[in-house]
């Protein structure tokens, strides 16, 4: 059943991927959207080769001059497309995962047991996550640069490591001992800790990536605090600070 | 009032033109509608993936349903609330906007279809009805949702 799911999931990733080809054919009367698209193409004053961040910034700039992403961001229907199964994947795995979380705090589904809702739901949110990773990369290869130094993003990341720490540790502690609390209404307070966590940190998570498409602290709207320049690894030049 | 009397009203009112001049009040109000969007997916596929066969299937579709119910309305308000907030900001845009209205007959036939059909065939339990019709159920039910979600990405697109 999983297999076949995959399958149809590559299928789909891969006509996405044909609709990429197709460009826009004008740039007249694009939406602010697409302006925001081509930022890739600018290049920033950074704090290029400084360390991992110089290095990995080179890359995402030429990263962005690919073929790939000129052609995710220039084409006419990929790009939206793209976004807007990223965002209804968040009713397969954000909304699978938060039920699993509800029922780790006891809030719903208390007369089954811990063990039958992991066995039974999660492999649907792993398929979720699979078309989430699939579609976010894609949406990163479109515009790279831009959104490594999008203050948004890197919260994302930082915030999406901190959610996959939690569930290694739920898996690799309490859960191993779900059989002596499995059918409890109520799970102990390191699964329901871990089920919070993980509640908080999706939220968080899911706000912030609607976030990533706002310019609000880009390298090009100078003058900002230096703590958002140095949040984003941005240098902005003389005449930018004044 | 006509309609789009009434839709230049809600345009003009003190809540819309908060919204439209604030820079951050309309992402962040969008953002927890998605946030809604997440939970509402959850508690229809929990009871949808149970009537399809998979998912839960060893638990009785009626509890299932029941326990996921709290959570179904409690992220339609949110929804509504949230949907509601947006819609004050941008009135006359979705009065014009085919999507808009897509959006809105979809999420009315999902609701009916939710709390009238499917929650029939829910509570008569596996053997009133032949199992394919719950899996009938579920189908409609998750294209009615999938249309309420393709119309709201679609008023983004203009």
């Amino acid at each position: 059943m999983q297999l076949r799911l995959l399958a149809t999931l590559c299928c789909l990733v891969l006509a996405f991927c044909y609709l990429a080809t197709v460009r826009a054919a004008a740039p007249t009367g694009w939406t602010a959207g697409h302006q925001t698209r081509l930022f890739s193409n600018v290049a920033f004053q950074t704090a290029a080769g400084r360390g991992i961040g110089g290095s990995l910034l080179s890359f995402f700039s030429r990263l962005g001059d690919s073929t790939w992403s000129v052609g995710l961001h220039e084409s006419r229907y990929a790009y939206d497309l793209i976004e807007s199964v990223h965002v209804w994947t968040l009713c397969l795995f954000f909304g699978l995962a938060v039920m699993f979380d509800f029922r780790l705090l006891g809030w719903t589904m208390r007369s089954v047991p811990v063990s039958e809702v992991a066995r039974r739901l999660l492999p649907w949110t792993v398929a979720g996550f699979v078309v989430m990773v699939i579609s976010g990369t894609l949406l990163f290869t479109a515009i790279p640069l831009r959104s490594y130094q999008n203050i948004f993003f890197r919260t994302k990341m930082i915030m999406l490591l901190l959610a996959g720490l939690n569930v290694w540790i739920f898996h690799s502690g309490v859960y191993r001992r779900v059989a002596t609390w499995d059918a409890a209404s109520v799970p102990p307070r390191a699964a329901r800790v871990a089920g919070a966590l993980s509640l908080v940190l999706w939220v968080c998570i899911v706000l912030s990536g609607r976030m990533i498409a706002y310019n609000w602290f880009d390298c090009d709207h100078q003058p900002q605090r230096p703590i958002i320049n140095f949040l984003t690894s941005c240098v902005p030049t003389q005449s930018e600070v004044r | 009032m006509s309609l789009l009397g009434f839709f230049q009203w809600c345009e003009q009112s003190g809540i819309g033109d908060t919204i439209r001049r604030s820079s951050w009040l309309f992402p962040l109000i969008e953002a927890i509608h998605l946030l809604g969007l997440g939970v509402i997916g959850g508690a229809v596929l929990v009871v949808d993936l149970r009537l399809l066969g998979l998912g839960l299937r060893r638990q009785p579709t009626a509890q299932l349903a029941r326990d996921a119910q709290p959570w179904l309305i409690g992220s339609l308000l949110l929804m509504f609330v949230t949907g509601s907030l947006l819609f004050l900001s941008e009135a006359i845009k979705c009065y014009y906007h085919e999507a808009f209205w897509f959006k809105m007959t979809s999420l009315f036939l999902a609701i009916l279809f939710t709390f009238t059909i499917q929650r029939k065939v829910i509570l008569a339990g596996e053997t009133r009805f032949n199992p394919v019709w719950s899996k009938v159920v579920a189908l409609v039910s998750i294209l009615l949702w999938t249309g309420v979600g393709i119309g709201g990405r679609w008023i983004g697109f203009s």
